[in-house]
């Protein structure tokens, strides 16, 4: 191509497509679907749900017949039996929270780690919206596999509960309560595991903080006698998750909305920060 | 164009780049050249609006690189061979990156191809040799078919092959029209690659010129003289602005004085001179004469009269 012929194909201003969120978001999509660690990930998530649901589905029918000779137990145990068994799906969530919100740090922290921020970011310099294409990739990732995998792991659960007289009714309205707000739960972990990842810029010390938030605190919490603790206990994420999908609160309990509200602040403060500060900081 | 104006970084209490301005024209390669540390790299990323500047501002055609429309394909840059996610595939790793401004796949190919990646395309970046490694970024570079090229030492890492492919590459990219900016630390590769040099040390610009007006310095002339009567000859050069050094027993090393006037001034004296060599500075001694005050890590062992009178500035 000669200099003239290239000089005037390419005037200045009209080079061709820039950066849309559009074009972001399926950029980010790429990212996220070409790394093994997520696959393996995503994968470890599915082995969870679906292995917890056939271990708690195995431990309720022992349970069951082990208080057959016992007529209270067993009438108390027919009265609960729907609720017991609604949870099953879900039952691994402890710990699919803590792999997809470790998956969340990782997509995140990678980048500054490896370097690819700087592509990244020359690519998208205004870096707000490649960050919000990636929390939308993320969370939904993080929603779909929490529910996929609850789905799975009910149909895993369900021959197993045959064999002791049970089943799980998934169009109950707890049923569907319990996997919907499962999905946004674990997005919202993700979320917040995400921010971590842009705050921390750092594999190992986003995970352990996130470790930190969702297994150590709440425990700790648990341990500490006093009446502060006992309160603060439940605006912790996880215990805004309990509130809002049980069936029979606690009479000092959180208001659903409240625990709603207070689930929204865990999210939207983690988020707020770590969009200002990546705007902010040098990559 | 890149045009930089006072442009400045501090970290803490070190300025890694200190008001520095300067002008990157189109249509020719300007090397930016400077020892380790003398904020090559960061005032690059400056350009890229990666870091912020503390003070002063940088635009590439007029405007600061974030708010170009379509930044992917107004400049293109290499800033470091390891701005990758090891985890990807080349190829993954384009795709994505093309995919933020609509780049299709065939371009993501032919830019494969370019760089001769092909074989090594699909596999992941993580057992890239270093010199695969700068390939693949500029691949990067060149995905948006910018009008700016920036390349932070392209050729580290390169095979002997690969060196003389980025040379020829830049080149044409300049004869193309395009805006070409390279920066080493390797002043033999900028003699080759170079039409232009800004050169930098402890974060200011200390030469901007052409190359050849760089190598020819301030226009000292210099001269290797051997004869038999030294120091006379020695007190017949003396003058305002010309040194003599004495090198051995009978050589002379004459600075600022063309060989011409030399010869003639022996002959007039009936001085037998039995070799006078005129010395063309080469741009590496024109580099390290212009940068030995500035760079910020000397090597402990250095050889007697070269020895730096201070020593670097980092405790």
């Amino acid at each position: 191509m000669s200099t003239a012929a290239l000089q005037s194909s390419r005037p200045q201003g009209t080079a061709g497509p820039g950066p849309s969120f559009l074009r972001v978001l399926n950029s980010e999509f790429i990212k996220f679907r070409t790394l093994l660690s997520t696959l393996i990930l995503v994968g470890s998530t599915v082995l969870v749900m679906v292995g917890f649901a056939a271990l708690n589905a195995w431990g309720i029918g022992q349970f069951s017949e082990a208080s057959q000779n016992d007529p209270q137990a067993a009438a108390a145990f027919a009265a609960q039996g729907a609720d017991l068994t609604a949870g099953i799906p879900t039952s691994g969530i402890a710990f699919a929270q803590l792999i997809i919100g470790s998956l969340a740090v990782l997509l995140m922290s990678s980048e500054f780690t490896t370097g690819m921020a700087r592509s990244t970011f020359s690519a998208v310099p205004k870096r707000t919206p490649a960050f919000i294409a990636k929390l939308l990739v993320v969370t939904a990732c993080a929603f779909v596999v929490t529910v996929a995998s609850s789905l799975l792991a009910y149909v895993a659960a369900t021959p197993i509960l045959d064999n002791y007289g049970f089943d799980i009714d998934l169009g109950s309205d707890h049923s569907r309560r319990l996997l919907l707000v499962s999905g946004v739960y674990v997005a919202a972990v993700a979320a917040i595991g995400m921010s971590l990842g842009t705050l921390l810029r750092n594999s190992a010390g986003g995970i352990m903080s996130l470790v930190g938030l969702f297994f150590v605190v709440p425990i700790a919490f648990q341990l500490i006698p006093g009446e502060f603790f006992e309160e603060a206990r439940k605006y912790l994420p996880d215990s805004l998750f309990e509130r809002i999908v049980t069936a029979a609160p606690a009479e000092d309990a959180l208001e659903v909305w409240q625990a709603w509200t207070w689930l929204g602040v865990w999210v939207v403060v983690p988020v707020a920060a770590a969009m200002i500060i990546l705007k902010k900081r040098d990559v | 164009m890149i045009e930089a104006t006072g442009l400045t970084k501090v970290y803490g209490d070190k300025t890694a780049v200190d008001g520095v301005s300067f002008t990157v024209q189109a249509g020719r390669v300007t090397g930016f050249l400077g020892p380790n540390g003398a904020g090559k790299s960061t005032t690059m990323r400056m350009i890229m609006g990666l870091d912020r500047p503390t003070s002063g501002s940088v635009t590439v055609n007029g405007v600061p690189f974030a708010q170009h429309a379509a930044p992917l394909r107004e400049v293109g840059s290499l800033l470091d061979a390891k701005a990758v996610h090891t985890g990807r595939t080349a190829y993954n790793h384009l795709l994505a990156m093309a995919a933020t401004h609509s780049i299709p796949r065939k371009r993501v190919q032919e830019v494969i191809e370019m760089t001769g990646l092909g074989e090594v395309a699909k596999k992941k970046v993580k057992g890239f040799s270093l010199g695969m490694g700068q390939r693949l970024g500029i691949a990067a570079a060149l995905l948006g078919d910018p009008q700016t090229i920036i390349l932070d030492e392209p050729v580290n890492g390169l095979d002997p092959e690969g060196v003389v492919w980025v040379r020829n590459l830049v080149k044409y990219l300049a004869s193309e029209g395009r805006t070409v900016f390279l920066s080493s630390h390797l002043m033999s590769e900028m003699a080759m690659t170079a039409d232009h040099l800004i050169v930098i040390g402890r974060g200011r610009i200390i030469a901007d010129a052409p190359i050849g007006e760089i190598i020819t310095g301030k226009g000292q002339s210099r001269a290797r003289v051997r004869t038999d009567q030294p120091e006379q000859l020695m007190r017949l050069l003396a003058d305002d602005g010309v040194s003599v050094e004495v090198q051995d027993h009978e050589l002379l090393e004459v600075t600022g004085l063309p060989a011409r006037d030399i010869a003639r001034t022996a002959l007039d004296n009936r001085i037998m001179v039995y070799e006078l060599t005129p010395l063309q500075a080469s741009l590496e001694e024109a580099y390290m004469e212009l940068t030995k005050d500035e760079v910020e890590y000397h090597s402990l062992i250095t050889t007697g009269a070269a020895a730096p009178t201070q020593t670097g500035g980092q405790q």
